[in-house]
């Protein structure tokens, strides 16, 4: 759980503490199918992705950005959160269990983000802030803002 | 080219109820974990979650992703509804604004329209499109106050 925040100790170009995932598995894929209830076979039967060239299934997007949110929850309090807006830019394949040394990094993904703007609206004392979750090699998978409404001392 | 017939279309309404051991079951999946012990506690326990400022136990910020693919009917009616093939399907985009907290034991009530559709020629090739789906969701508790609006963008290559 986030410690408390308040809006006169963010200074724009402040960073949020990074927030690295375990390497995504097929399990987690599948844990992730059964909660949300979004059983696309993309996600999880490789039968079905290699009818249209794929050579394995992919995450869903709404996982990362899931973990996105678990980065946003650890960095401030959840009551204060009044808007999370991302956009899709990478599909994201599990690591594979037999190969982990070469496949860890395309599955383990960082989110990391930055105080891009204070401003005060309708009496409230406003936030935005910049995320972006990428992989380990680099691939970005979602760049995104957030808006937190903050106490003030 | 994408239907723009289908701007303004309206989806059935549904209500889903917010069940403890699904939220839990959720939050575990986000924070890949095992044990309801390992995550954060405002998923799963009345007092930790009130102590937060929350008056139950609360969801997380992506929770209501399930509402629609749990109670709606799932994804597959809304796309033959929209003409959109499963197998050239992408999720463009994802957008929450939050207005009051939602708890264990309400019953949000989903209205889903279809807010934009566009078309965008591929970069890398010309004379080529996307087509560009956007669906707005109005969702309120069981007091009629708008918890949260939503709005997923939906792309066929």
């Amino acid at each position: 759980m986030a410690k408390e925040l308040y809006y006169d100790d963010v200074a724009v170009g402040d960073e949020i503490p990074a927030y690295t995932s375990d390497p995504i598995t097929r399990t987690h894929i599948v844990r992730y199918a059964g909660a949300s209830g979004d059983f696309n076979p993309l996600h999880h039967d490789v039968t079905f992705v290699t009818m249209f060239g794929m050579e394995r299934v992919i995450s869903h997007g709404m996982l990362v950005m899931g973990i996105t949110g678990r980065a946003i929850t650890e960095y401030l309090p959840q009551k204060y959160l009044k808007k999370f807006q991302v956009r899709f830019s990478g599909m994201t394949e599990p690591a594979d269990l037999n190969d982990m040394g070469n496949t860890a990094a395309r599955s383990k993904l960082t989110v990391t983000g930055k105080a891009v703007k204070k401003y005060e609206e309708g009496g409230e004392k406003l936030v935005e802030y910049e995320v972006q979750t990428a992989d380990q090699n680099g691939g970005v998978k979602i760049t995104g803002t957030f808006i937190a409404a903050l106490p003030s001392k | 080219m994408a239907d723009k017939s289908k701007k303004g279309m309206e989806f059935p309404e549904f209500t889903f109820e917010i069940e403890k051991g699904k939220v839990a079951e959720f939050a575990m999946a986000i924070s890949q974990k095992e044990s309801r012990d390992q995550i954060d506690q405002i998923y799963v326990d009345e007092k930790a979650a009130r102590d937060a400022g929350f008056e139950g136990i609360t969801i997380p910020p992506t929770f209501q992703t399930c509402f629609a693919l749990w109670s709606g009917g799932g994804l597959m009616p809304i796309l033959q509804e929209l003409g959109i093939n499963l197998v050239r399907l992408l999720h463009g985009g994802e957008e929450y604004e939050y207005y009051v907290p939602i708890h264990v034991g309400d019953k949000i009530t989903c209205r889903t329209k279809v807010a934009d559709v566009y078309d965008k020629e591929k970069k890398d090739k010309p004379g080529k499109f996307m087509e560009f789906t956007v669906l707005e969701t109005e969702m309120k508790n069981q007091k009629g106050e708008l918890v949260i609006k939503s709005r997923s963008t939906l792309i066929e290559r």
